[in-house]
């Protein structure tokens, strides 16, 4: 164990607190639905389907809009890292992604302007595994363009689950 | 041309891993994390070498199905509609992903993939992929 039961007791209330905070820390992507991103990613994923070449883009690619960049940082209110510093201070350390669930209701297009917002679905734990002890983190994100008639459109969803822990053989 | 049946096997599908592999996909999906780029910092981090980023194995489940797709109806308007993936063993240079997978089910015009993607390792990624058919 790290941190005993006291420990679980901070891990868990706060947990509670950040998951009543809802979906927040919504951000824009740096960039609207482009081209040349688009084009970057068939390239590496060697993609060669032609509706990518023609104003739709990847599903999978809907993430990457939104993605911090490099030197980018995430938000202070971020569920997410939030989240994970309470567990980073309570001595888990490590973090591993385990599983990533995304849904897409359309393609977005060429031009499109992507924002996220993220909130925090579950922390469970501590659960002992292969890779030592820790807790599955798993958070949801939600990614939004303006609709034709004002309103938010959810474009794509995700369940993002990690598993923040203390490497086997550490001291704890 | 044929249609997406349950039951269909989806032809294997092997990609060497290499290390400009692991760095363009990662750099192409805006992944900056220096664990697939640097392989100093990947090995003292206790890794064995870079390895590929989360969005690129779902990027990699998304081309298999829908390569696969193309090849089955002919056309490209197969719509991905989900793909929900648990993470394995890392996918490391000079390794090959091999991808396998099978049509589980076809239900009122959404086809249920499971898509599997082995390294020498074991698993890498195990994946449920949702199309509309």
């Amino acid at each position: 164990m790290s941190g005993g039961e006291a420990a679980h007791d901070r891990i868990m209330a706060e947990a509670e607190r950040i998951k009543a905070l809802g979906e927040a820390a919504e951000r824009g992507a740096r960039d609207p639905v482009n081209q040349p991103t688009i084009n970057n990613w068939l390239e590496a994923m060697g993609n060669t389907n032609p509706r990518w070449q023609a104003g739709e883009a990847p599903p999978s690619m809907a993430q990457v809009w939104t993605m911090y960049g490099l030197g980018g940082r995430p938000p202070a209110d971020d569920p997410l890292h939030g989240m994970m510093k309470v567990l980073t201070d309570e001595g888990f350390t490590a973090v591993l992604g385990t599983n990533c669930e995304q849904e897409y209701r359309r393609t977005l297009r060429v031009g499109e302007q992507v924002r996220v917002t993220t909130a925090l679905d579950s922390v469970v734990g501590p659960k002992r595994t292969a890779m030592g002890e820790g807790y599955f983190v798993t958070s949801r994100n939600t990614w939004y363009v303006d609709g034709p008639d004002g309103q938010d459109e959810v474009v794509a969803t995700m369940l993002f689950r990690v598993l923040k822990f203390v490497p086997k053989g550490a001291a704890s | 041309m044929t249609t997406i049946t349950a039951g269909d096997r989806i032809p294997t599908w092997e990609l060497p891993i290499t290390p400009t592999l692991v760095v363009s996909t990662a750099i192409s999906t805006r992944d900056f994390q220096d664990v697939h780029h640097d392989r100093d910092i990947a090995q003292a981090a206790g890794s064995k070498d870079i390895f590929v980023n989360i969005l690129t194995s779902t990027a990699l489940v998304e081309r298999y199905v829908t390569d696969w797709a193309h090849e089955v109806t002919g056309h490209w308007d197969t719509e991905v509609q989900g793909i929900a993936i648990r993470l394995g063993a890392p996918a490391y240079p000079y390794d090959t992903l091999t991808f396998t997978g099978s049509v589980a089910s076809v239900e009122d015009g959404l086809a249920t993939l499971t898509v599997t993607g082995s390294v020498s390792l074991g698993d890498h990624v195990i994946g449920t992929v949702k199309v509309a058919v």
